[in-house]
């Protein structure tokens, strides 16, 4: 092997410096870590030049429900001279990795929304201020807001937050892949036993290759909505008992439900297994998959793809329905002032009125949060689908005040599903030790 | 081949012999080039202690608290420790990064080497090969693994397509299959490392006399006797500060995975560093995340004098 090098004396030096810088500087990147510690920021100013409190809402509205997002905001800082509220929309993930560093260090935001079931970790943390004195004053007019909406919030006894949105999840089908498998396009599965006789139409091996080119139902098993979780209510089971005290996961209700999805998904291939949330919404999207369970962010995605697509009521479990609801709530930090706290009530307060819930449920497509407008919204036809009452009354929280509900969910729930879905052992043995673990969890 | 190697102005006013010069204490020697010396050093020192030496000694502290970023810390002892050493989920990241680390680390490393021995010859195209070698290394790593993550999908990926046609296809795709998840982020943790560790072998072999091999084939060494007698000792220094490198970096592996994979699917790829994420910044428990940072600390730090004191015994000078 020919190594030498005609320039290797001169050289030397000069490399081997460089060798050594290059090192030194590899290796502050490896350190370069990150400690959460700050004091910085400061107490900003409560009120900027023209004398207005100005507060920075912080929220994940990144979808086409962003735009609807701010008009309402828009219409607000119009509708009064006293309060500036400007929107900071970044991704649900980054907001949640954000908040807390960015709180501790008074340099965070001054209303955070996230989903109702993440808000009691983060208020059993300190994080959150108590609201209850919101909805005690009655200028505020919550006594229309859907009280499903407002108990969401509620963590020991307190409510931390004020609904930004309220919705169920639907069934979203593909008539025309109906229509291809021989299966009328007008006729959702209504029930589990429907759905599963419909699952052999419509996972189809084109190439057989063992692989589907089109699936059944996209189904996201991480980084989603908690569909998979919610089907253990449709016998009867359930992740924790109603008073959030003890595991139910190993109940034989719980083990009936993830017996049938289990081998739905296993042995008949209704759904590709290891999707996050978004990779189900584009099997859905690109027309590989006949049947997805979200809610009503995704309609303006699927329209511009053209989708020719019904909404129906998920289908119902043996004994419950099985309708998953999920709330988004917003909530004031801890430290919050006086002056600031008032001001947020003036714009939760907006937010919730008649006029607003109007424009943000025709902008949005997700259904108000009050009643008392349903027939003011009229530009979108999704919140009154959203908004049926059949599927309002039937829909249900997951985890609700459960304030390891999150860790719950992500750290034994997902994995002992993917273990199942990937056989790595029976449902009966992969939950019970799971439900031991989510003991431990509600322990803590 | 016995020339000195220290700094030139020794050899022209010192005509004493060099060897106990070097060896004398820095502030004893000679006081001015001590105090020059130590001038250019407290920038860098100042960095350190602020940015590294003063966020350890937290971090160790903090690790005997509950601390949550909010509320104010309370101090619970070992405890953090003691829950540390029962849980399952420590020692599956711990396996984990033990794996990544010991299969990404040798083969970098061997692989840097092939490259460079490679790149160090002549031949039409070299500048490009050894740019396109190099190019991963410079690309923001969130792009790359987005990249990856976009080539490897099951459904859209360009590279799980090419596979499926020649018959390669594991039907998840090889980012959310158990099997396949941890060789796809190992391999594209080579990928895109293995360039920087090339120059470094690169600019150790155009260090290497050509008079030693000149010699050594007139001694009649044929090329794998040079590569084994000539080449791989004049590279031990090279391979020493790669692979203490390598092996910090693998051990710390967390960015690249957790946007390939945030550690799934269920937990086979998540590494220590990602555990110290997630307890931390997800699950709210800095003093219990301080505390599994505090294990990998003294852990690579025993694993980096372990590797020091090995190599460096076998450490040739000329």
């Amino acid at each position: 092997m020919k190594t030498q090098h005609p320039r290797s004396g001169r050289a030397r030096r000069p490399f081997r410096a460089l060798t050594a810088v290059a090192g030194i500087a590899i290796a502050g990147l490896a350190l370069a870590g990150c400690t959460g510690q700050g004091s910085g920021g400061g107490g900003a100013s409560e009120t900027d030049a023209s004398g207005k409190v100005t507060l920075d809402f912080w929220n994940g509205f990144t979808g086409p429900d962003g735009p609807a997002l701010q008009k309402v905001i828009d219409d607000f800082n119009a509708s009064q001279d006293t309060v500036e509220v400007t929107a900071n929309i970044m991704p649900w993930d980054t907001l949640y990795q954000k908040v807390l560093t960015s709180v501790a260090s008074s340099d965070g935001p001054d209303i955070i929304a996230m989903s109702a079931s993440r808000m009691p970790q983060f208020a059993s943390q300190g994080l959150f201020m108590g609201v209850d004195d919101y909805y005690t004053d009655e200028s505020h007019d919550s006594k229309a807001l859907n009280q499903a909406a407002i108990d969401a919030s509620v963590f020991d006894g307190v409510n931390y937050g004020v609904p930004v949105n309220y919705t169920p999840m639907m069934l979203y089908y593909n008539k025309d892949l109906f229509t291809a498998a021989g299966l009328d396009p007008e006729k959702p599965p209504t029930t589990w036993d429907e759905f599963a006789a419909m699952v052999p139409k419509l996972t189809v091996d084109q190439d057989g290759d063992g692989k589907p080119d089109q699936y059944a139902i996209a189904m996201g098993d991480h980084e989603t909505v908690p569909i998979y979780p919610s089907l253990l209510w449709g016998t009867g089971g359930g992740i924790v008992s109603d008073d959030g005290k003890t595991s139910t996961l190993a109940d034989p209700e719980s083990l009936k439900a993830l017996d049938f999805w289990v081998s739905l998904v296993r042995d008949q291939k209704a759904t590709q297994i290891g999707m996050s949330g978004a990779d189900a919404d584009k099997l859905f999207q690109t027309g590989k998959a006949a049947m997805e369970i979200v809610g009503p962010w995704m309609t303006s995605g699927f329209d511009e793809a053209g989708l020719n697509y019904g909404l129906a009521k998920p289908p119902a479990g043996p004994t419950d329905p099985a309708v998953l609801a999920d709330v988004v709530s917003m909530g004031l930090p801890a430290n919050t002032s006086d002056e600031k706290k008032a001001a947020a009530y003036q714009f939760f307060a907006y937010w919730n009125s008649a006029e607003g819930q109007t424009t943000w449920a025709d902008g949005s497509g997700f259904p108000p949060n009050r009643s008392d407008v349903a027939d003011k919204v009229t530009s979108s036809p999704y919140p009154a689908i959203f908004g049926a009452q059949d599927v309002a009354d039937d829909a249900k929280l997951l985890l609700p005040g459960i304030a390891q509900g999150g860790p719950i969910l992500e750290t034994v729930f997902t994995p002992a599903l993917q273990r199942a879905l990937n056989g790595e052992g029976s449902v009966q043995d992969i939950f019970t030790a799971a439900s031991a673990d989510v003991q431990s969890q509600l322990g803590k | 081949m016995t020339t000195t190697v220290g700094p030139p102005t020794e050899r022209t006013t010192a005509p004493r012999p060099a060897p106990p010069r070097r060896r004398r204490p820095l502030l004893k020697a000679n006081g001015r080039r001590a105090l020059t010396a130590w001038l250019f050093l407290t920038p860098s020192l100042i960095v350190l202690l602020a940015f590294t030496l003063y966020p350890m000694i937290q971090a160790g502290y903090l690790s005997l608290t509950d601390y949550n970023l909010i509320r104010a810390a309370r101090f619970v002892g070992l405890d953090n420790y003691v829950e540390l050493f029962q849980d399952p989920a420590f020692w599956n990241a711990f396996g984990n990064t033990v794996l990544y680390a010991v299969v990404v680390t040798p083969v970098t490393v061997v692989l840097a080497l092939l490259f460079a021995l490679m790149l160090n010859q002549r031949f039409v195209g070299r500048s490009f090969a050894r740019t396109a070698i190099f190019l991963p290394f410079i690309v923001s790593l969130g792009i790359i693994a987005i990249a990856w993550a976009f080539l490897l999908d099951p459904n859209i990926g360009l590279l799980s397509y090419w596979l499926g046609e020649i018959g390669i296809v594991p039907e998840q795709g090889w980012l959310n299959d158990p099997r396949y998840a941890m060789a796809a982020v190992m391999a594209v943790g080579v990928w895109k490392n293995v360039g920087f560790y090339m120059v470094i072998y690169l600019a150790g072999l155009q260090s290497i006399p050509g008079e030693i091999y000149e010699a050594s084939r007139l001694d009649g060494a044929g090329p794998w006797q040079r590569f084994r007698s000539v080449t791989l000792p004049l590279l031990s220094n090279q391979t020493l500060l790669v692979s203490v490198l390598a092996l910090i970096a693998t051990l710390q592996a967390f960015d690249q995975i957790w946007v390939m994979t945030h550690g799934g699917p269920f937990f086979r790829t998540e590494t220590l560093v990602m555990l110290v994420y997630r307890e931390g910044f997800q699950q709210l428990r800095f003093g219990y995340a301080s505390a599994i940072s505090f294990v990998l600390l003294v852990f690579v730090f025993i694993l980096s004098m372990v590797q020091f004191g090995y190599l460096r015994r076998k450490q040739v000078t000329y």
